[in-house]
C-alpha cells in the first residue's frame, strides 16, 4: 500500500508540473496546425468548408505517413470495417472515437497485421503494408500498445523494455535511458516484475516497450482504460509529450471528450465506417457529434 | 483485529480435509521419530535406523533430480506450446538408448562387435562386465554418452515437432495432446524395433565405488553422485539460459503472453525451436542419467516414468520450470520414504496421494501463478 501511495504521489507531482505543460501544449498544437497549414491546407480547408458541421472528408493531402484507403477487414469471415479511409500525417496526433463495436480497435489491429485483411490498402511511409506480419511492421517503425495484457507480467520492467527491442542485435541502452527519463518510476522499479506494478505503471511499461525502437507512429488502444481517474489526465499528458517529441500517434479512446481535446484531428467511426473527420476541437464543438457520440 | 482468531478456526472448520491431512502428517512424523528412537507405537511400529532414513531421503533426492530434470522440458512445452506432451517419456527412453549405445562404443575394447555396443547389447553376448562402462573406470565414455543423449534427443524432438506438431500449431491443446500420444507410440516402438524389448543390465560394477558419509551412516554411490552433479549442473545451465540470455527472456515472454510476444516482434518459431531443443535435450539427458542410477534399461522405462514426471510437474505448478524441479524432489522423496510404512509396490501410489493432497489445498501447484516459463 505504502509504495503504491508513494508512486501515486510521484505521479501526481508529475501531473502538477504538466499542468502548465498542457497549456503550452494546446497552444503549441494550435500553432502546429497553423504552421503545418502550408502542407495541410486540405484539412484546414475542409475544416473551413464545413464550419458548422463536422467535416466528412477523411483524407489528407500527400504528406501522410499512414494512409488507409477503402479498407475492409475483420476476423475470419466476420467483416468489421467497411471502406475505411484514414490518414495520419508525420508527427500528427489522431484519435478515433465512436460507439462500442464501431471497429475502432480493429483499425489499429489491421494496421498491425492482426486481423483478417479483406480489401483496400494500408500504406506506411509510402510502402503498402497490408497483410504484412507484425514483426515486419515493427521494423518499418510502427509501435503498438494493446489495451489489455500489454506487459509480460513475469518479466522485470527492464526485461519488458529489452523485449521491445528484440529485433535489434543488442540492447539499445540509450533508448532505455530515454524511456527511464520519460517515466522515472520505471527506473526505480527496474528489477521488479511488471505483473506486480500498479495499472498506471504497467501502462508506462507497455508504452516504454513500444517506444524502444523509436517508432515514427505509435498506436495506442484505449490507454486510459482501467486507470484510476486521477491518473487519466497524467497519462494523457505523457502521450502529449511523446507526440511533442515527434512521434505521430493514432489513438483509440473511450474517453472521447478528453481525447478530442488533446488531439490534432479526430475520426468518428460508426458501424465500421467513417462518419466524421475534423480537427479535434471542431468535432468537440459540433452539435451532431456531441449529441450522438459524446453524450450531449 | 479481534477477528483473526475466529477466521483461523473458521477456515479450519471450512476445510476439515486440511485438518485431517495435517493430523495424519503429524501422526506419521511422530511415528517416524518413535521408530528412530526405537519405541514401539501400536501395530505400525518397528524400528528404523538413521542410516536407513538417510539413504531413503538421499535416494529420493536422486530420483527427484531425474524426475525434475525431465519435468523441465514437459513444463516448457506446456507453457510455450500450450499442450501436455505425452511423447516426453519416450524421449527420455530415446536419450538413454542413444546415449548408452555411444558410451558403450567409447568404453569397450575393439573385440566386441560395434553393433552389439550401439544397440546397448541387443545383439551379441557381451556382458556389462565385458564392456565395463562405469563412471570410475571410463568417465570419458560416460560423459560422451551424456552429451550424445542430449544432442540426439534434442534433434529428434525438433524433428518430431517439424513432422507432427508444426502443421498443427494453431490447433487446440487437446488435439496436440492426442497427437502426442500417437507420437509416443511411434517413438516407443521404433526404440523397441531397433534396440529390442528385453530388459538388460547396462553399468558395470566396480569395487569400492561407494563413498561413505560416516556420521549419517549414509553410503553414497559414485553413480548417484555423478547423476546429482550432472543434473544440478544442467538445471543451473537452464536457469542461467532462461534468466540471463535474450533467447531465454524471449521464452519466458512467450510463456507469459503469446499475443504480446507476437506484436513485440519476438520470432515465435525460433523460440519454439529452442524450446524443443532444450526440453528434448534435458529429457534425453535425464533418461541417460536415470539408467546410471538403475543400472538397467528397457524400451518403455521412460513411458513408465512419465506418470511420475507429470505428477511432479503438476505438483510444482504446470508451466513453471522451477516448480517442475521442486515437484520432482517432493515426488522423489515421497516415493522412497513411503517405503518406511508401506510395501515398496505401493510407493507410486503414495507419490500420487501426496500430489492429490497438495492440489486439493493449492490447486495451482507449489509454484503455480508464478510464471517462469
Amino acid at each position: 500500500m505504502s509504495t503504491d501511495g508513494g508512486a501515486g504521489g510521484a505521479d501526481r507531482d508529475d501531473a502538477g508540473t504538466d499542468a502548465t505543460g498542457i497549456d503550452t501544449d494546446t497552444d503549441a498544437t494550435g500553432v502546429d496546425t497553423d504552421t503545418d497549414a502550408g502542407t495541410n491546407t486540405d484539412t484546414d480547408a475542409t475544416g473551413v468548408d464545413t464550419d458548422t458541421d463536422a467535416g466528412t472528408r477523411h483524407t489528407l493531402g500527400g504528406d501522410a505517413i499512414l494512409r488507409i484507403r477503402g479498407l475492409d477487414a475483420g476476423y475470419g469471415d466476420l467483416q468489421i470495417l467497411s471502406d475505411v479511409d484514414l490518414d495520419v500525417a508525420d508527427g500528427e496526433y489522431v484519435t478515433i472515437v465512436g460507439p462500442n463495436g464501431a471497429g475502432k480497435s480493429t483499425v489499429m489491429k489491421t494496421v498491425f497485421g492482426l486481423t483478417t485483411y479483406m480489401d483496400g490498402s494500408v500504406e506506411f511511409e509510402g510502402a503498402e503494408i497490408q497483410g504484412n506480419a507484425p514483426e515486419e511492421i515493427i521494423r518499418r517503425g510502427v509501435g503498438f500498445v494493446p489495451q489489455t495484457d500489454n506487459v509480460f507480467p513475469g518479466l522485470s520492467v527492464r526485461e519488458n523494455l529489452e523485449m521491445g527491442a528484440y529485433i535489434l542485435d543488442s540492447v539499445p541502452e540509450d533508448r532505455i535511458e530515454e524511456i527511464y527519463g520519460r517515466f522515472p518510476i520505471l527506473r526505480e522499479r527496474e528489477g521488479q516484475k511488471a505483473g506486480t506494478l500498479s495499472g498506471g505503471q504497467q501502462q508506462m511499461v507497455a508504452m516504454g516497450r513500444a517506444l524502444m525502437l523509436d517508432p515514427d507512429l505509435l498506436l495506442l488502444d484505449e490507454p486510459s482504460a482501467g486507470l484510476a481517474p486521477d491518473l487519466v489526465s497524467d497519462m494523457f499528458d505523457r502521450i502529449d509529450r511523446i507526440n511533442d517529441s515527434g512521434t505521430a500517434i493514432l489513438m483509440v479512446e473511450q474517453n472521447a471528450k478528453e481525447a478530442l481535446r488533446r488531439c490534432d484531428r479526430g475520426y468518428v467511426l460508426v458501424d465500421g465506417e467513417n462518419r466524421y473527420t475534423d480537427r479535434g476541437d471542431v468535432l468537440l464543438g459540433d452539435d451532431d457529434v456531441r449529441q450522438d457520440f459524446l453524450g450531449g | 483485529m479481534g477477528t483473526t482468531e475466529p477466521t483461523v478456526t473458521g477456515s479450519l472448520r471450512d476445510r476439515p480435509g486440511l485438518v485431517i491431512a495435517s493430523l495424519f502428517g503429524a501422526l506419521l512424523l511422530v511415528d517416524l521419530v518413535a521408530k528412530l528412537v526405537g519405541i514401539e507405537l501400536g501395530p505400525v511400529g518397528g524400528s528404523l535406523s538413521t542410516g536407513r532414513l538417510g539413504s531413503n531421503l538421499w535416494n529420493g533426492v536422486v530420483i527427484g533430480l531425474v524426475i525434475g530434470l525431465a519435468g523441465i522440458g514437459l513444463s516448457m512445452t506446456y507453457s510455450i506450446l500450450n499442450f501436455a506432451n505425452f511423447s516426453h517419456g519416450d524421449l527420455v527412453s530415446l536419450g538413454a538408448f542413444t546415449g548408452w549405445g555411444v558410451a558403450f562404443v567409447v568404453a569397450a575394447g575393439s573385440d566386441i562387435p560395434i553393433r552389439a555396443l550401439l544397440t546397448v547389447r541387443a545383439a551379441g553376448n557381451a556382458t556389462p562386465g565385458d564392456i565395463g562402462a562405469h563412471v570410475l573406470s571410463t568417465p570419458g565414455a560416460i560423459l560422451v554418452g551424456l552429451v550424445v543423449a542430449f544432442v540426439v534427443t534434442a534433434l529428434v524432438a525438433l524433428g518430431l515437432d517439424r513432422a507432427f506438431y508444426k502443421p498443427m500449431r494453431d490447433r487446440s491443446g487437446i488435439s496436440l495432446l492426442i497427437a502426442s500420444i500417437g507420437v509416443a507410440l511411434v517413438v516407443r516402438y521404433l526404440i523397441q524395433f531397433v534396440y529390442g524389448s528385453g530388459r538388460r543390465g547396462v553399468t558395470a560394477s566396480v569395487d569400492a565405488s561407494n563413498v561413505a558419509f560416516g556420521p549419517l551412516g549414509l553410503s553414497v554411490n559414485a553413480h548417484q553422485l555423478t547423476l546429482s552433479v550432472a543434473a544440478i549442473a544442467l538445471m543451473f545451465a537452464t536457469h542461467f539460459m532462461l534468466q540471463h540470455t535474450k533467447l531465454g527472456t524471449a521464452m519466458r515472454a512467450m510463456a507469459d503472453n503469446k499475443d504480446l510476444a507476437l506484436i513485440t516482434g519476438i520470432p515465435a518459431e525460433r523460440v519454439v525451436t529452442a524450446t524443443w531443443l532444450i526440453g528434448g535435450g534435458l529429457a534425453g539427458a535425464s533418461g541417460y542419467l536415470y539408467v546410471l542410477l538403475r543400472g538397467t534399461i528397457q524400451f518403455d522405462f521412460g513411458w513408465l516414468l512419465l506418470l511420475l514426471i507429470f505428477a511432479a510437474v503438476i505438483l510444482g505448478g504446470i508451466g513453471s520450470v522451477y516448480g517442475a524441479i521442486a515437484g520432482g524432489l517432493v515426488i522423489g522423496i515421497v516415493f522412497t520414504t513411503s517405503t518406511i510404512w508401506i510395501p515398496s509396490d505401493f510407493n507410486e501410489a503414495a507419490a500420487f496421494a501426496v500430489m492429490i493432497l497438495v492440489l486439493l489445498f493449492r490447486p495451482e501447484g507449489i509454484f503455480g501463478g508464478v510464471s517462469t516459463a
